[in-house]
């Protein structure tokens, strides 16, 4: 059996002073009002699970306002009987405190790829950028998948980006006549190195996401045939050479104009962009089925299944697609789903299923 | 910041220019000094003054040094065929304790960096590539830090090398990815060493 959470203790954490949160296997519904607390209590748990938010790249804004530092903490229930206590505590500027069991984490990559024991799925209504957004925010999705697999593969996008940086800033000041042009091979050697790790992940990975999403969109969408298709600025086995054809524009430009950092997939309906044609109505199926086919691809490559997170998913779907949803998350190893309104669920379904109920970062 | 006699401000000001002292650990550091015996000042003050009088970089291999050579360059029983290329002389320390290496070194004063105006003249590489000339050395081994500034480095080392006849090696993966070799324990900087790779 997969692993799943039996309690969160969260101190400090946005408008939590101090709460406990006891969780039971299968589907889990957190309830409130507007602006009681929901949404920053998946955030926690999905904090204490790697050690990182996904609402935000700014650290310190998930400290209480006033406190000086935060701490969530999970008891997770391992294969059956066995327990572990996982914990993340946080101060800005200070190194992010990570334990397994007491024990520091190697490393924020090793810990969030596994390492605290559990893994995640987020859905939050910001996501819709997945489909609707900019590329960055596609790519961002992909590299965050495979890093809460591999924190090899962590460490190599980190890297690369920081090579990038170096070139791009070499080739401003060839431009500006700084620097010779005899590092910039070198540069593009590491380049191309990390570039390539970070394209071999991302190439094995999406052909069974597209997949794993066709099967999402047609379960939750109907019969249109879905896709994912990536799209290469350089082509992994011709690389080196696309680099190096790209020189002079990038020297006149000052920054690298292709790379993993430069690629985009495209996420199709029966061949159509549903990051440019796609309604609304879409755009949120389309989000979902990428979140689905990232917990199967997860449950593939890893045999555990991951805990479901998703924020006010109910509202805007019909009574069909909600009717799907709740199935889909009884029938998942652990799902938290918040919601405003109870009624969005079937009442047999709610009677047998714990409900957290949340009032101006209380848990009631 | 809290005004004090003009003397302890000024020691606070100085103390927070050394790395990794912030302004509450310079207070700190300067409070004790004021409190303590006017001996240990006086010795403080006399090392901080012998360091910079007496130490220089090392002639051939620009270690630090009291004399015109550093003792491991006049050490008779060192190999003079290899030469370890490091980015400071503080890499030095950690690579000797394993007692894995025998040959010399060379200290290149840090890594490219085009982020940081690193330029390949601002480090001691024509130098380096100046002694595999005269000291008919037969091995580089590369021993940059581990990140991408050190890697680029050792990429560029073995690239203006490629045409002498000295093989180029760096250090066998296993140090920490992203570190430093100063904080790379000597178990796994030994094993770093006992398998370095062509470059
Ligand atoms: N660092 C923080 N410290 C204190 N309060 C915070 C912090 N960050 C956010 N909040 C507040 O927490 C409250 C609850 O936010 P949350 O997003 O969890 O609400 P919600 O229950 O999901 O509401 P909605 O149904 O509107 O989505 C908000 O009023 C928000 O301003
Ligand atoms: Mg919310
Ligand atoms: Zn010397």
């Amino acid at each position: 059996m997969s692993a799943y959470l039996r309690a969160l203790r969260l101190v400090n954490f946005r408008n939590y002073v101090d709460a406990t949160v006891l969780l039971a296997p299968g589907l889990n519904v957190v309830v409130g009002a507007n602006a009681q607390g929901k949404t920053n209590l998946l955030e926690a748990i999905s904090f204490a699970a790697t050690g990182s938010t996904p609402r935000t790249p700014n650290d310190p804004e998930i400290i209480l306002w006033g406190a000086d530092f935060t701490r969530a903490e999970m008891r997770v229930s391992m294969n059956g009987d066995e327990e572990r206590k996982i914990a993340v505590g946080y101060a800005p500027g200070q190194k992010k405190r990570l334990t397994i069991d007491g024990v520091p984490a190697s490393s924020l990559a090793a810990y969030a790829a596994g390492g605290a024991g559990v893994r995640v799925v987020t859905f939050f209504p910001d996501d819709l950028r997945v489909v609707k957004g900019a590329p960055s925010d596609r790519r961002e999705f992909l590299d965050s998948l495979l890093a809460s697999l591999k924190p090899t593969y962590a460490r190599a996008a980190a890297e690369y980006a920081r090579a990038v940086q170096q070139r791009n800033q070499l080739l401003r000041r060839i431009r500006d006549g700084l620097s010779s042009e005899k590092t910039l091979s070198t540069w593009d050697r590491k380049v191309v190195d990390l570039g390539t790790e970070v394209l071999r992940g991302r190439t094995a990975a999406i052909g069974p996401l597209g997949s794993l999403f066709e099967d999402a969109v047609s379960a939750l969408y109907g019969p249109e045939k879905a896709a994912l298709g990536y799209g290469y600025s350089a082509p992994l086995d011709g690389y080196a050479e696309a680099l190096r054809e790209a020189r002079g524009v990038d020297v006149e430009r000052g920054t690298t104009s292709v790379g993993p950092h430069r690629d985009d997939f495209a996420v199709l309906f029966g061949g159509v962009s549903m990051t440019t044609y796609g309604s609304q109505g879409q755009q949120r199926l389309a989000t979902l089925a990428l979140k689905f086919a990232a917990r199967e691809y997860l449950r593939g490559e890893t045999g555990q299944d991951p805990i479901l997170l998703f924020d006010d998913v109910m509202s805007e779907l019909d009574e069909e697609r909600r009717g799907y949803l709740t199935e889909y998350f009884l029938a998942s190893t652990q799902a938290v789903i918040s919601t405003t309104n109870l009624e969005y669920f079937d009442p047999e379904v709610i009677e047998r299923t714990p409900i957290v109920r949340i009032s101006g970062g209380s848990v009631l | 910041m809290a005004s004090y006699a003009r003397p302890v401000e000024r020691l606070i000001t100085e103390l927070s220019k050394l790395p990794s002292i912030g302004p509450k650990s310079a207070q700190r550091i300067a409070f004790h000094v004021v409190r303590g015996k006017p001996d240990d000042a006086r010795a403080l003050a006399e090392a901080l003054r012998e360091v910079k009088e007496r130490i220089h970089p090392c002639k051939r291999c620009f270690n630090l040094t009291e004399a015109e050579e550093c003792d491991i360059c006049t050490d008779p029983r060192r190999d003079p065929s290899v030469i370890c290329a490091v980015e400071d002389p503080y890499d030095i320390g950690p690579i000797e304790r394993t007692g894995e290496y025998r040959g010399l070194y060379h200290v290149l004063g840090g890594a490219l960096s085009p982020l940081d105006g690193v330029e390949p003249e601002d480090l001691r590489i024509a130098e380096l590539v100046e002694r595999v000339g005269r000291e008919e050395t037969k091995e580089i081994v590369v021993a940059t830090n581990p990140n991408t500034t050190g890697e680029a480095t050792a990429l560029f080392i073995a690239q203006e090398l490629q045409d002498r006849p000295v093989r180029v090696t760096a250090l066998a993966s296993g140090l920490p990815v992203g570190g430093d070799l100063e904080y790379a324990d000597e178990v796994t900087l030994g094993r770093a060493f006992a398998g370095r790779r062509e470059i």
